[in-house]
């Protein structure tokens, strides 16, 4: 018997005032008219604390941008999740962060693009720093768990040390300090985002010395590029076995990015109870267990871990989505991962570090 | 950083306990969830704000009396060290 999902992740909505140039929102993006109604959302939230998830992740988009984000939260709450919220902060308010906690609101995940305004700026698309760091001194005055997520990337890595102080100036109970992953977004404007192995083994050191400083009083997590790894994540805890994700209008995937792999179909929450998507849609069991793994994983000591890896980076690096993470030093496309690495350590890499891209970025848009 | 033994540790915002479905009690945090056995359950469940760290310590070494007393005295402290670390523990 298949136990879980453990967690939702309900991408609310993708309209969103900020512009990521990394964002994980795939590149065709569900409209504001295709989005699930309060009503909906409310009883997918009952199901899925009936099938036995702990947490629910509301993300987006920016789900502040929904107007019944307070509704969302007590629905969630009443179903006996742990309601947390993912968010730039744009349409946070003093009162209505009361309201949300009042709601259920367990925990705030605040996103920053770095410590420099101007920089981080350019990165969202949208003058917002300042805002943010406005917003992370109101949001301390209340009682919830507070994480601010970092992105990092070549632009802005090293400024780590600089980053990590002014974090901490902002008194979070966690520091989530992300590298960009290469999918969507991210993935066309890879070339200027990748850092170099000098940025990543100087940012390890920091990272290391940070977390003896501040032990006790800021944890702080760190997540290396895929592309520097020796062996490919454990890709959301494995492909239908951990995490489940509803997009804006009801569809349902096992992760950030699976709309890209061709062939599949991703049911609605429209049309099928969460548990028999779950449990029985084709979707889900597609990359389930070991059945689909291909040599070297097969007999692989490793798949028990990493289950293979990520299935939309082996089909957006060696365009197949049934192929072995080509992150891994042991997949035979491995060579398609060092030729983009070599290229941006090569002196006459693409972009220098700290630089935009000469051709500009290539902005997320919002959707009508 | 070791508690004190007059410090009262309670759960850290945004840590609750939780019994899901009728499933056996497990804490709830930002990240996760886990399911305590034992000497962990037993201290975690006296992290009320109220009992300092000494009393917490009396306490397990009432319910566990064949156990050494200097040695859960120990256990007790790194115990929520560690969970401090981790921000499920204030103190």
């Amino acid at each position: 018997m298949v136990t879980g999902p453990l967690a939702l992740i309900a991408e609310l909505t993708h309209r969103c005032p900020l512009h990521c140039v990394y964002c994980s929102n795939p590149i065709e993006m569900q409209k504001a008219s295709a989005e699930l109604s309060t009503a909906d959302w409310i009883r997918v939230f009952g199901e899925a604390g009936h099938l036995g998830a702990l947490h629910v992740h509301l993300t987006g988009g920016e789900p502040l941008a929904r107007a019944d984000l307070t509704e969302l939260v007590a629905g969630a709450h009443a179903a006996g999740l742990y309601v947390n919220l993912i968010t730039s902060g744009i349409g946070l308010s003093e009162k209505r962060l009361a309201v949300l906690i009042e709601a259920g609101l367990e925990h705030i995940q605040l996103s920053f693009q770095g410590s420099r305004e101007e920089r981080a700026d350019e990165i969202a698309g949208t003058r917002s720093h300042a805002h943010k760091l406005q917003l992370a001194r109101m949001i301390r005055q209340f009682k919830l768990a507070f994480t601010v997520n970092m992105v990092v990337h070549r632009q802005n890595l090293d400024d780590l040390a600089e980053i990590i102080s002014m974090v901490e100036q902002l008194a979070p109970d966690r520091l989530e300090i992300a590298n960009v992953q290469y999918y969507g977004w991210a993935l066309e404007n890879r070339d200027a985002l990748l850092p170099t192995r000098r940025q990543l083994e100087q940012s390890q050191a920091t990272v290391s010395a940070a977390q003896q400083r501040l032990s006790g009083r800021m944890r702080i997590d760190y997540v290396a590029p895929d592309y520097y790894a020796h062996y490919p994540k454990a890709c959301m805890g494995g492909w239908g076995r951990r995490l489940m994700l509803i997009d804006p209008a009801g569809q349902t995937l096992p992760c950030h990015a699976a709309g890209v792999i061709p062939g599949m179909a991703f049911e609605s929450v429209r049309q099928h109870s969460l548990e028999w998507i779950w449990r029985e849609s084709a979707a889900f069991q597609k990359f389930r267990g070991e059945a689909w793994m291909p040599e070297p994983c097969r007999s692989c000591d490793r798949r028990g871990e990493d289950f293979g890896g990520c299935r939309c980076q082996a089909l957006l690096l060696a365009g197949d989505a049934s192929a072995t993470d080509p992150v891994c030093s042991l997949a035979p496309k491995r060579d398609l991962v060092d030729e983009v690495v070599r290229k941006i350590n090569s002196e006459v890499g693409p972009v220098p570090t700290g630089e935009p891209p000469v051709e500009g970025w290539i902005y997320r848009p919002n959707p009508h | 950083m070791a508690p004190e033994s007059t410090s009262r540790p309670r759960l850290a915002a945004g840590c609750r306990w939780a019994e899901p479905n009728g499933a056996e009690r497990m804490l709830l945090y930002p990240e996760g969830a886990i399911r305590l056995q034992g000497t962990g359950r037993e201290i975690l469940e006296r992290c009320d704000g109220q009992r300092t760290v000494q009393q917490i310590v009396e306490e397990l070494q009432t319910a566990f009396r064949a156990g050494d007393p200097a040695q859960i005295q120990v256990e007790v402290a790194g115990f929520l060290e560690r969970l401090q670390q981790k921000r499920i523990v204030d103190f």
